[in-house]
């Protein structure tokens, strides 16, 4: 791990057991089933830290028995935004801890002729500005894509600050080119890696998320 | 002779017996109780723990066991009344908690093929000590006395061999083991608390051997005159009678209800005397004697209580309120449990394991390192924390303990055990990591029971980690680390307050604000005191956790 990880950089505890779930996805040997089941299990992990950095109020409960109890309140609306198409195997995972929440996509490619992130689709919820953004992205690698859109939302009106960029596997690369143009971004990554390869693909990885988990 | 008997049968027993409940006493004085029971009893199946209630604990408050099992011997030739004799003790003992009649029958040796060959022909000897697996015998009945669980063989009579499956046993307090030659092997007499002999008269016992295998098996009188004056007779004189001289007490073949009752009240006078031990013993559990002062993390090193996040918070204000919507509740408790599910899983061991990635990089992680891992859940209210559970290991087995508090006493009682294969085999048991799953540790009464069960079965301590919503610091977890230092305990919250109240009292009183019914449905089950005077006459008492959830079972 880097030693200067910037500091909107907030990663799970690094556990031997979540250790063990990345190594079955890293595996190249794992079956597309256990492939989903555990992959599924980091993102339900990585979502329930990324909602601890919403905000939340005081609230005074009575409890069953008469007592009462101090506690806190959910506040603010939130919405995902998964950047298509390894994002979307985000969002069940965001639905399971979030009943009903709203679900927004972006379709960002590079371009051949300029090799940019270029925006193909959108697709937000109307008042995407009101609310706080879980932006997923299972593969942080060179960041491009994650800053073309964090770049839509704040089109569409929405406070860097008010984004959570959720991703599994983040380059140290990565997490400098993001952190460094949008520093008030919180990024929560369940392990930064060594870095990138020649085909900018992250090392070791997992290989292309989208791919194990589609079409594999 | 028996033919083990079946699982069903066994539920059916339970069942049967549970209607005519007898006042939950665990001193026995007042308990003969004939009428419908005793018929039940007389027909007690043998190789299977008969319960009248549930079993009360059988350890002290350090967590060790107080007593071995009574073990009672009966011998006696064939046909002499040895099963009669040992269903009478049964039914004269009354509301013995658990009692097992084991027969020598289950422990006839696996046969070869020429055994075998000689076994369909009538030509090999049953009645010969020869004939019996007494080392297996002695291992299974020593390792029941000592409270531990043991896998018995089946033998199957008609095939005249012994069966791949076993019958599992665990938890009685008295064994009565039954068979002609019983008293023979000394390893087995070692093991007996009272040793009987059944004497009766060689024509009686042939002239019922006659009428039993006639009517019963469809043998002729031939075939069981030949049989009986090849290997039964002189087994009987060579093997059988001379062990008679072992006996504590001859008892007649006929005519015996005064030597019964005789035995009954001795058996009952031992196992009283324990009872009163274990009384005592145990009314010192509890909150009174705890030391509070102490923070508890240093006092129970082995606690970990989830980091306190915002949202975990959230979660637990939603659970805690009582005007919760039930949605909510159910929606929340899944949430948490599969959150604390994934923090018990850091408890497990893990060792490294190298892999090469998609992109061809190798990569040196971690794997887990467990034989064995499977859930136990404390009924009803570790229900919920199930599912949190299969949520991180799909296909992992999850049994059940059911246990409930004796109403005037308070004291838990188990009344039903259902536990996954790798626990009931010792062997695989000492390998096995257990998750065992409860709502809330209170007093700590069904945590302790529920450990005590992992432990006589051969599970480590080191190898349980206990997941639960929520943990009250001033309660029975003191107790549970004194006597159970290696048990891990994962937690959502820690509560500090635990307090007596009445059982109907509070959730009734406090819900009558609760017009709606999409509300959370606090006390359903239990929605007759109106006032608290009426629930102090239902006369019981629980203990309460504060802030707490509430009873889980009842929102669920």
């Amino acid at each position: 791990m880097p030693e200067s990880l910037p500091p909107s950089v907030y990663t799970l505890p690094q556990t031997a057991q979540l250790e063990a779930l990345y190594t079955i996805i890293r595996d190249k040997e794992t079956s597309r089933g256990d492939f989903l089941f555990y992959s599924d299990r980091i993102i339900r992990l990585l979502v329930e830290e990324g909602l601890n950095h919403l905000p939340v109020l005081p609230k005074t409960v009575v409890t069953p028995t008469g007592a009462t109890y101090e506690g806190v309140g959910f506040e603010g609306k939130i919405c995902g935004v998964s950047i298509l198409r390894a994002g979307e195997a985000m969002e069940a995972g965001l639905r399971e801890v979030c009943r009903s929440v709203r679900i927004g996509k972006i379709l960002i490619q590079r371009d051949e002729e300029t090799a940019q992130a270029k925006l193909f689709y959108s697709k937000l919820p109307p008042d995407i500005e009101k609310r706080y953004v879980l932006l997923l992205d299972p593969m942080l690698a060179t960041g491009g894509s994650a800053i073309k859109a964090v770049e839509v939302l704040k089109e569409h009106n929405v406070p860097e600050d008010r984004i959570i960029f959720v991703n599994l596997i983040a380059s140290p690369e990565g997490l400098r080119n993001f952190c460094g143009k949008y520093p008030s971004t919180k990024v929560i990554t369940g392990w930064i890696d060594e870095g990138l390869n020649e085909k900018a693909y992250i090392i070791p990885g997992l290989g292309d998320f989208g791919e194990r988990r589609y079409c594999s | 002779m028996s033919v083990p008997a079946e699982v069903q049968e066994e539920k059916d027993q339970v069942k049967l017996l549970e209607p005519s409940r007898p006042p939950m006493s665990r001193t026995v004085s007042n308990t003969l109780n004939p009428g419908c029971r005793s018929e039940i009893l007389l027909q007690a199946k043998k190789n299977t723990v008969l319960k009248s209630h549930g079993r009360p604990p059988w350890y002290d408050e350090d967590g060790k066991a107080i007593h071995d099992a009574f073990v009672i011997g009966i011998a006696g030739g064939s046909a002499s009344g040895k099963t009669h004799v040992a269903r009478c003790i049964v039914q004269a003992l009354g509301s013995i908690p658990t009692v097992v009649i084991l027969s020598q029958d289950s422990f006839y040796k696996k046969h070869g093929p020429e055994d075998l060959k000689l076994a369909f022909q009538n030509r090999y000897d049953f009645d010969h000590p020869d004939a019996i697996d007494m080392p297996l015998f002695a291992a299974c009945l020593a390792d029941l006395k000592a409270g531990r669980q043991s896998n018995i063989p089946i033998y199957s009579f008609k095939d005249h061999n012994r069966l791949d499956e076993t019958k599992y046993l665990y938890g009685a307090a008295i064994i009565i083991v039954e068979g002609i030659l019983a008293l023979h092997d000394p390893d087995l007499r070692d093991l007996y608390d009272l040793k009987i002999f059944v004497q009766c008269d060689s024509d009686l016992m042939l002239a019922r051997r006659i009428r039993r295998d006639v009517t019963e098996r469809g043998r002729s009188v031939d075939g069981i005159l030949e049989q009986y004056l090849r290997y039964v007779k002189p087994a009987y004189d060579n093997f059988v009678q001379p062990t008679s001289r072992y006996a504590n007490i001859i008892v007649p073949g006929s005519d015996n209800t005064v030597a019964i009752e005789l035995i009954a009240t001795h058996v009952r006078r031992k196992i009283e005397d324990r009872s009163r031990y274990l009384r005592q013993h145990l009314a010192r559990i509890g909150p009174m004697d705890l030391d509070l002062k102490e923070p508890v993390n240093r006092c129970f090193p082995n606690l970990t209580v989830l980091r306190q996040t915002p949202q975990l918070l959230g979660i637990f204000t939603i659970l805690r309120d009582r005007n919760a919507r039930r949605a909510d509740f159910i929606f929340f408790t899944d949430r948490l449990s599969t959150f604390l599910s994934e923090k018990a899983m850091e408890f497990l061991p893990y060792k490294p394991k190298r892999v090469t990635t998609p992109v061809g990089s190798t990569y040196v992680g971690k794997q887990l390192a467990v034989d064995h891992v499977c859930g136990v859940s404390i009924l009803r209210s570790g229900g919920p924390l199930e599912r949190g559970l299969r949520r991180v290991i799909q296909d992992i087995s999850i049994g059940s303990l059911l246990i409930q508090s004796e109403d005037s006493t308070g004291e838990p009682l188990l009344l039903h055990l259902m536990l996954p294969t790798c626990i009931r085999q010792r062997h695989l048991a000492a390998r096995s990591f257990v998750f065992l799953l409860d709502a809330q540790i209170g007093t700590g009464a069904a945590a302790f029971m529920a450990i005590r069960v992992l432990l006589d079965h051969g599970v480590p301590q080191e190898n349980i980690i206990f997941v639960t919503f929520i943990v009250a610091a001033a309660g029975g977890v003191r107790v549970l680390r004194r006597a159970y230092p290696g048990v891990r305990i994962v937690c959502g919250a820690l509560d500090p307050v635990l307090r007596e109240s009445w059982a109907l009292w509070d959730t009734v009183a406090l819900g009558q604000d609760q017009g709606d019914s999409e509300k959370r449905d606090v006390g359903t089950g239990t929605p007759t005191a109106k006032t608290r005077e009426e629930a102090e006459s239902e006369g019981r008492k629980v203990w309460v956790v504060e802030p707490g959830i509430g009873h889980i079972g009842e929102c669920l």
